[in-house]
Order: structure tokens, then C-alpha cells, then sequence
């Protein structure tokens, strides 16, 4: 690991040398939100944004995204991975990435994702502005973000950047850096440190003490019916969910009616026909039919079910869902401190 | 980042392989008997129990269970019931057309704990295809096997599936075959009833090892009955179904709880589901 300073007026030169290498994507404004996107030029690059309305990992696992494609002849593959940059992934996210890496890569090795994720160099970077939902200091706190290649810190008169695999070095070289001091690399450490102060919200308990007492919530019938009550089954939790990786694959044809393709897209436990079985002669069974039961699936899935798997919860606190949901029932904190309490 | 392997050394899952149909016959009024070839020659090696991902480009890909055992080499048999999309389209499909397949794909019947046993298995309408791997498998390698008890129900007299097989099962020596429909017509002289009726039909002991598959009510029905054999639930292996998309373990629609059908199952123990408050 090295720890480098970039002056503020030389980071503009930094950025523009790295798009002009190969495609860069960050942070940047969509009206009064942001987003991440091919950055064109750097003064678009946003650094100071909250959180993006969709996680960066649209970026791996794409929102649709063929799987092979047919015709007469034939199907193939159309996957093509491009080496590119992902910048300004705040440590939620990269912890989010962490657990799709591991889901993605365990038993059953998805060349799909691995290959966009394998191609692709994360600078994270400190939070600068924090999001109104978000609780990110008290969910999961003992497990630290590790997919990142390099971490780009804010300080007085420009920016720290830690470089930590040797992708993370390869960038160096497109600009004007200098070792970091000490006194810098204090000043950055304080910067990250302080906003662990700032989330607006925050679970009152520990990962282990909340998986347990969700886990024996699950037969509480009455509470997730009372909790799901105004749900509208839209999905939109999952949607907007940096650790929610679920798909639905279905085929297309093109205009000729003879070539088509085999698309994934993304999916969410919380729509209707998630689990539902046709049995035929119009008969079916959907295994979480009430809205309370797939509702329920979400929370025990980000919880309790995964965390041996991946460590800690299903859940980075970046606060999108609760900040998405219409109904404004979705959010974990509130929902996992009302379990606590009860 | 921090796995082993490189994308560029991994195949992709989910590319299928292209296979022939041999044998295509309409067992009831919504079900086909396929007998599949791989174009390539080159077989698919599965264990009793294993399921494959079926599909129709332009249509999609389902999960089938294999209805043929892997002693019977080359060929591989699916049943699949016209329910839909996918399925309708492929069970329109005649001798000479390829469909695609990718599998085998989950965790089949876990011979290890039923040789050398008295096994039963209880079929309950489709169930009969996927268990039907086991149950040539048992008849081809007989002798690994102690006693051999064969449930089926079917809805109806005509909706009866592999009628040859029933016709040899009814006489063999080698497995006690007892049958029932919920509704008979006058072409039936034999039992009409629930699955559950069979029971009384014949002695089991509790060392019995049970196999079940059948639609999602049914498992509540049978368990009873076992238990009331005094068979340990360790030694009940039940055949699950789910929704499923990608039959590799990501895409989560098939998951009871914590487990994923499609990788975990589809056939486990029943001591370690029924736990699980989304398995019965
Ligand atoms: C382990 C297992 C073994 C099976 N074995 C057989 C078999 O041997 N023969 C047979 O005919 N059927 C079997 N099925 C059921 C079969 O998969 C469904 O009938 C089929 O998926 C319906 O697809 P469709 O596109 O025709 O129907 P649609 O209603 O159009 O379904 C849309 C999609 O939902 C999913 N889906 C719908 N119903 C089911 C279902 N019951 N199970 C799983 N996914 C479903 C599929 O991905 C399907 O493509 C099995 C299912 C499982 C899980
Ligand atoms: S909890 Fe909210 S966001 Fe999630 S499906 Fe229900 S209404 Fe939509
Ligand atoms: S559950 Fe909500 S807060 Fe937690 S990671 Fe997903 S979107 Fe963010
Ligand atoms: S079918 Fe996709 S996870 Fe099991």
C-alpha cells in the first residue's frame, strides 16, 4: 500500500488523463440527485454527492443484460468486458460490492458479473455529504470494505489517495502525485473518521443480537402483516438495494421473429409473482403470497439468512430504500429497532 | 479482489448444450414423454434425482427433473406438462427437434443413505418423473437395495403417467407397486382414494427409508403417515419445487428460508427443512 497527495488544481488533469485512457464512471448530478455515469469531462465528476439513486453495481450486473443471444445458426455469448474505472464508490457501497463478488463467485462461478467486475478498477472515496436516510456507521460495523483498489480521501488543498492493489498503482501514473505525509494521512483518517458521527439514523444493537431476535420474529404473523400493511408490492427496495442481486431471465425476439436473446433482469423478492409455481390446467401455487411474507423474506434476507456467508448483514445502511419507498415502510433501521424493542 | 479463479478460465453456466429428441410421446392429455440425445454425443452424467434447466430459444428455459436413470446410459428421459410458456412450447416439439439443455443441476437422491435398505417411495402425480430416476435405478441394480415399495396416486385412471412401466410394475417380483386415483372412471378396478390410503396396504417398519415428491399439499399428508410408522425424519428425503430462473444458485426465486432449491435440493432430508417455516 502508498499513500499519495494530489494537489486540488492538479486533479482535474488527474481525472482528464484517466478518461481519456479508458471509460471512467462516477458520481454525477441527475437533477437534483446523482447518479453514476460514463464521465465525459471532469468537471462533471461529483464528488461531493450523497448517494446515487442506483447502486454502482449496475455496473456489473446491469439491469438487462443478455446472457447469449440466437439465431438461425446458432447461440453464443455476447459478453465483452471493457477495462474501466469506476470512481468515488463511498465504503457502503464497496462493502455492498464485497458481498455481490462473494454471491456471484461462490458454487456456481458467474462469468456474467465476474467478468465486468473483473475488468473494472474501484477508487472508493470519502463521503463528503451524507445522505438524509442513511445509517451506514451502525450496520455491520466490524466489517471493512476490501474490493477497492485505492481510496481517495478530501483534505485541505486536494486529496489523499491510498492505492492498494497493483490496478490501484497503475494509476499513479496519470498524475501529478506526491507521497502523502503523515500529517496528511492523519487529516484524511480524521475526515473518514468523522462521518461515522454524522448518519441520521442508527440501529440501537449489534449484527449478532439483531440476526437472532429477527430470525425469532419470523412466526410474529401479526407484526409483518402490520408492518406490510401499506405495501404496494413494487419492488422498488430491491431495485435500489447495493446487496440485492436477485434476476429474472426471460427470452426475446428480435423484429425478424428468428434471432432473439436470453435476458437477465434485475428482480425483487417483494413483487407478486416472485415465488409463484404454475401447476397447470390454471392451478398454481406462489409460496409468498402475502405481501407480509415476501416483505418478511427482504428483512430476513438482509438480517439474518446471509451473514455467515458474507460475515456481517445483508445491508450496508446506505439508506436507499428507506428513502425510495413511497409508503416509507422499507427502512431497516426502523424496522429492525421496532423488532428490538418488542 | 479477492477470489481464486480468473473469467477468463471459468465456462459460462449459462450456456446450454443442444440436444435431440429421440422419442417424443403424449402421456396424458397435457404431458409428453421425451427421450433426449445430446447432439454432441457426448452424454450428461447425473445422479437419480438431478435436474436439468429445459429450454426453447425465444421461449425460455425451465427446470425438469430427470425421469430416467443414469443406468440406462446414452439417452435421458424428461416429462415435461404443458402449464405455460415454455412448457407449452416445448411439448409441441416432435422426434428429430433439439431443444437445449444445461445440467445436471442440484443435489439428487443420496444413494449412500439408502442402500442396503428397505426403501419406499410415495409419487404423487408428476412426482412419479422425478423419482421414476430413482426407481429404475433400483430395479437395475436390485440387489443393492433390500425391500422395494412403490406408492402412486394419480387424479385420474387417464391421467396416469409411464402406463408400460405401471403394466410391468403391477407384476413384478421386484417391487411391491401398490397404485390409487382420487377419482376412478369404469375402466378402474383398482384402489381410489388419497395417497394416504396405500398406507394401510402394506406393513413398513420404522428402518424404512422414505422418498417423497409430489404437489406442495401433499407433504403434509404423507409426513403424517410416517410418522406414524415411526420412520425418523433424517430418513425422509423429500423432492422439493420452487419457482426457478437460473438453477445455479444466484437468482433467488427458489429459495425456502435460507436454502436454494436448486443447489441445496432439490431433494433434502427432511430433518434438515423442517425447520424452515417457508418448506410445508
Ligand atoms: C425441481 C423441479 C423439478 C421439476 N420437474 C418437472 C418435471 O419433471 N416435469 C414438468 O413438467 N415440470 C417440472 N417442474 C415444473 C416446471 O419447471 C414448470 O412447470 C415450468 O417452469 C413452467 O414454466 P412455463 O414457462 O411453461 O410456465 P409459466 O407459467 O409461463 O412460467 C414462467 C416461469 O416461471 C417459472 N416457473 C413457473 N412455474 C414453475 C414451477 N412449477 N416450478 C419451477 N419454476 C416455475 C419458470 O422459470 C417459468 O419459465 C419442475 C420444477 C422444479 C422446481
Ligand atoms: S416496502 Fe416499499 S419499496 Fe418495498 S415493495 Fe413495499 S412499497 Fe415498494
Ligand atoms: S437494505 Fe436498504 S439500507 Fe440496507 S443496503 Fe439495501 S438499500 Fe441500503
Ligand atoms: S433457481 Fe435461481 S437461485 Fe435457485
Amino acid at each position: 500500500m502508498t499513500a499519495s497527495f494530489i494537489r486540488s488544481d492538479d486533479f482535474a488533469a488527474f481525472v482528464t488523463a484517466i478518461i481519456e485512457a479508458g471509460p471512467v464512471y462516477g458520481p454525477v448530478a441527475k437533477r437534483s440527485r446523482f447518479a453514476f455515469a460514463r464521465l465525459e469531462t471532469p468537471e462533471e465528476l461529483r464528488l461531493d454527492y450523497d448517494v446515487s439513486i442506483l447502486p454502482p453495481k449496475k455496473l456489473f450486473f446491469p439491469p438487462a443484460q443478455d446472457l447469449l443471444q440466437f439465431d438461425e445458426a446458432g447461440f453464443r455469448a455476447p459478453l465483452e468486458p471493457t477495462e474501466k474505472v469506476l470512481l468515488g464508490v463511498h465504503f457502503y457501497d464497496v462493502k455492498a460490492i464485497d458481498q455481490t463478488d462473494l454471491l456471484f463467485s461462490e458454487r456456481n462461478y458467474d462469468i456474467n458479473y465476474m467478468a465486468h467486475r473483473e475488468t473494472t478498477t474501484i477508487v472508493a472515496a470519502n463521503i463528503q455529504t451524507v445522505s438524509s436516510r442513511a445509517f451506514f456507521a451502525s450496520v455491520g460495523a466490524d466489517v471493512q470494505p476490501k474490493g477497492h483498489d485505492a481510496f481517495l480521501t478530501a483534505i485541505a488543498g486536494g486529496y489523499v489517495l491510498e492505492t492498494l492493489t497493483e490496478r490501484g498503482g497503475a494509476l499513479l501514473k496519470f498524475g501529478a502525485f506526491q507521497p502523502a505525509t503523515d500529517a496528511q494521512l492523519k487529516e484524511a483518517a480524521a475526515v473518514n473518521a468523522a462521518v461515522l458521527e454524522q448518519c441520521p439514523e442508527k440501529l440501537e444493537h449489534g449484527t449478532e443480537a439483531i440476526a437472532a431476535k429477527v430470525r425469532a420474529a419470523f412466526k410474529n404473523e401479526a407484526m409483518w402483516t402490520a408492518m406490510a400493511a401499506d405495501c404496494f408490492s413494487c419492488g422498488t427496495c430491491n431495485t435500489v438495494c447495493p446487496t440485492c442481486y436477485c434476476f429474472d431471465v426471460h427470452d426475446t425476439w428480435n423484429v425478424d421473429q428468428t434471432s432473439g436473446q436470453r435476458t437477465r433482469y434485475w428482480d425483487g423478492c417483494l413483487t407478486e409473482d416472485f415465488a409463484k409455481c404454475s401447476l397447470g390446467e390454471g392451478a398454481c401455487e406462489n409460496f409468498r403470497e402475502e405481501r407480509a411474507t415476501r416483505f418478511r423474506h427482504r428483512m430476513m434476507r438482509k438480517a439474518t439468512y446471509l451473514n455467515e456467508k458474507l460475515g456481517g448483514p445483508a445491508c450496508v445502511g446506505c439508506g436507499r430504500c428507506s428513502a425510495g419507498c413511497t409508503a416509507d415502510i422499507a427502512d431497516p433501521v426502523r424496522i429492525i429497532n421496532q423488532i428490538m424493542a418488542s | 479482489m479477492n477470489h481464486q479463479c480468473h473469467w477468463t478460465e471459468v465456462e459460462n453456466i449459462f450456456l446450454p448444450r443442444e440436444a435431440t429428441i429421440v422419442r417424443s410421446v403424449q402421456a396424458t392429455p397435457t404431458e409428453t414423454h421425451f427421450t433426449l440425445k445430446m447432439t454432441d454425443g457426448q452424454p450428461i452424467e447425473y445422479e437419480p434425482g438431478q435436474i436439468v434447466e429445459l429450454s426453447l430459444f425465444g421461449y425460455g428455459e425451465i427446470p425438469i427433473g430427470i425421469a430416467s436413470s443414469p443406468t440406462r446410459k446414452n439417452t435421458f428421459d424428461l416429462v415435461v406438462r404443458s402449464v405455460g410458456r415454455v412448457s407449452g412450447a416445448v411439448t409441441a416439439l416432435e422426434k428429430g427437434q433439439s431443444v437445449y439443455v444445461r445440467g445436471p443441476l442440484g443435489r439428487g437422491f443420496d444413494l449412500t443413505k439408502l442402500r442396503g435398505q428397505d426403501v419406499l417411495i410415495v409419487a404423487g402425480g408428476i412426482g412419479l418423473c422425478p423419482t421414476r430416476s430413482l426407481i429404475q435405478y433400483i430395479l437395475d441394480r436390485r440387489d443393492e437395495f433390500k425391500r422395494f415399495v412403490l406408492f402412486y396416486g394419480a387424479r385420474e385412471p387417464g391421467l396416469q403417467l409411464f402406463t408400460d412401466d405401471l403394466t410391468m410394475w403391477r407384476t413384478a417380483r421386484d417391487v411391491e407397486y401398490c397404485e390409487t386415483v382420487d377419482k376412478g372412471d369404469p375402466s378402474w378396478s383398482g384402489n381410489v382414494g388419497v395417497i394416504t390410503t396405500l398406507f394401510p396396504q402394506v406393513e413398513l417398519t420404522p428402518e424404512t427409508r422414505a422418498v417423497i415428491c409430489g404437489p406442495p399439499i401433499f407433504y403434509r399428508f404423507v409426513i403424517r403417515e410416517l410418522d406414524m410408522i415411526g420412520i425418523p425424519r433424517e430418513n425422509v428425503f423429500a423432492d422439493l419445487e420452487r419457482r426457478m430462473k437460473c438453477g445455479v444458485g444466484k437468482c433467488g426465486h427458489c429459495q425456502i428460508n435460507d436454502k436454494y432449491v436448486c443447489v441445496d435440493g432439490p431433494v433434502f432430508s427432511f430433518a434438515d427443512v423442517q425447520g424452515l417455516e417457508e418448506a410445508f
